[in-house]
């Protein structure tokens, strides 16, 4: 009987067992690692010195315009200055709630707050927690509304420039703002202040967040 | 080293356009050496006579599930930042039978239509087209089969959270169902194919 079984071990025989004995195994065991995360702090001084930890706003303004879903942006702010004005597209997690807000990992995840600080302290936080697709948007929400909402017009600009600064004044229209004189040292104050009135929905942008604009899904399998 | 490569910031975008291109052409080069690249080997298996491509797709399947289980459980894969698409239900199983119709009446699915391309098949150079058609027609389509094609989302769903069984547990029992299934699929060849041998 015996002998009679080791004959008839094929090729694919052997192969079935082998399967089969891999699959038993695997019910011993546990592939996901939870958030047991090793921090290698060289690693993370070379993201931020290559500047790759960072989206810029012009960046993100033109991800926006094309209606781009293939990232979170997420406001670490209050709620009440979420209301007041938030960039499109935006989900609202204050900073306190962003370790409990159960992100998926596998994502892209903008972070953005005021100024640059949180944002920088919770991309820390994420990267801590194996959040490895996180960056932060350069500048935070002052410099959206310096470099893409309310654009500087150069002064004396080359033909360049001025081309650039044209192409800037569209992408700010869409988003409810405009440009302003270089001079207008004081007027900055102003500006971004009046700015908080939501970009103006005339304008057939993704104002509404969640709904990720467009639905330009990416697709990565097939046979 | 940890994988996924990509996602850890292995290589840039570029080089993964390249990365990709050389996967490619390995998948292509085995669907060509499997007999993949035969609208006969491939219509084959509707009518039980061959099931080359069942088996063949289902070993992949096993293979890959097992590698990406037990690189997971060595902590060299971290399977969270791997890209899982969302489920929905409707709109999936209809793309199912889109695709599986399309399959038995031109011989080929999009992937081994390609192949065959690269052979030099005439009938799939129209495959390709017809799949080029389809692409656009939905695309330009799109705002009429918009709800449609959003509706039953599930999310991002996977079969350890839907049956609530542990992920080993789940693995075993997909190798266990690819070994029924390859013995049924023996079974089949034998009863319905012997003859059809020279195809």
């Amino acid at each position: 009987m015996a002998g009679q079984l080791n004959i008839r071990w094929t090729m694919k025989r052997r192969l079935a067992a082998m399967g089969l004995l891999l699959g038993a195994v695997a019910m011993l065991g546990q592939p996901l690692r939870g958030h047991v995360v090793t921090i290698d702090t060289q690693e993370l001084a070379a993201l931020v010195e290559g500047k790759v930890d960072h989206v810029l706003p012009e960046e993100l303004a033109a991800w926006i315009i094309q209606g781009q879903s293939d990232y979170r942006l997420v406001d670490l702010r209050e709620p009440d200055a979420f209301t007041a004005y938030h960039i499109p597209t935006a989900e609202n997690i204050p900073l306190a709630q962003l370790p409990t807000a159960g992100l998926p990992r596998n994502e892209k995840i903008i972070l953005y707050s005021d100024g640059g600080i949180h944002a920088a302290q919770a991309w820390m936080l994420m990267r801590v927690q194996g959040y490895v697709g996180s960056t932060t948007l350069f500048g935070g929400l002052d410099g959206w509304k310096e470099d893409v909402v309310f654009p500087i017009a150069p002064t004396e600009p080359t033909a360049q420039q001025a081309a650039q600064f044209e192409r800037a004044l569209q992408v700010a229209q869409f988003f409810g703002g405009r440009g302003r004189a270089a001079s207008a040292g004081g007027d900055t104050q102003a500006l971004s202040i009046a700015a908080p009135v939501a970009p103006k929905s005339t304008v057939s942008g993704p104002a509404t967040p969640k709904a990720g604009g467009p639905a330009k899904k990416k697709k990565k399998e097939g046979c | 080293m940890n994988t996924p490569l990509f996602k850890f910031g292995a290589f840039g975008d570029e080089m993964s356009l390249v990365v990709a291109f050389a996967i490619g052409i390995a998948f292509g080069w085995f669907l060509e050496r499997a007999g993949f690249g035969s609208a006969r080997k491939l219509v084959a298996q509707f009518y039980l006579t061959d099931l080359a491509v069942f088996k063949v797709m289902f070993t992949a399947i096993v293979t890959a599930m097992l590698g990406v289980f037990y690189l997971g459980w060595l902590g060299v894969l971290d399977l969270e930042l791997l890209y899982l698409s969302d489920t929905n239900l409707w709109p999936q199983i209809v793309g199912g039978l889109v695709l599986g119709i399309g399959f038995v009446i031109g011989g080929y699915c999009p992937g081994t239509s390609l192949v065959a391309i690269a052979t030099g098949k005439i009938d799939a150079l129209f495959f390709v087209g017809g799949v080029m058609f389809g692409v656009l027609a939905i695309g330009e389509a799109f705002p009429l089969v918009k709800t449609f094609y959003e509706s039953g989302n599930y999310g991002r769903l996977t079969l350890p959270e839907v049956l609530h069984l542990p992920y080993g547990v789940v693995v075993f029992l997909v190798v266990l169902m690819a070994l029924g299934g390859f013995v049924l699929a023996e079974w089949a060849e034998r009863r319905f194919g012997g003859a059809s041998k020279e195809a």
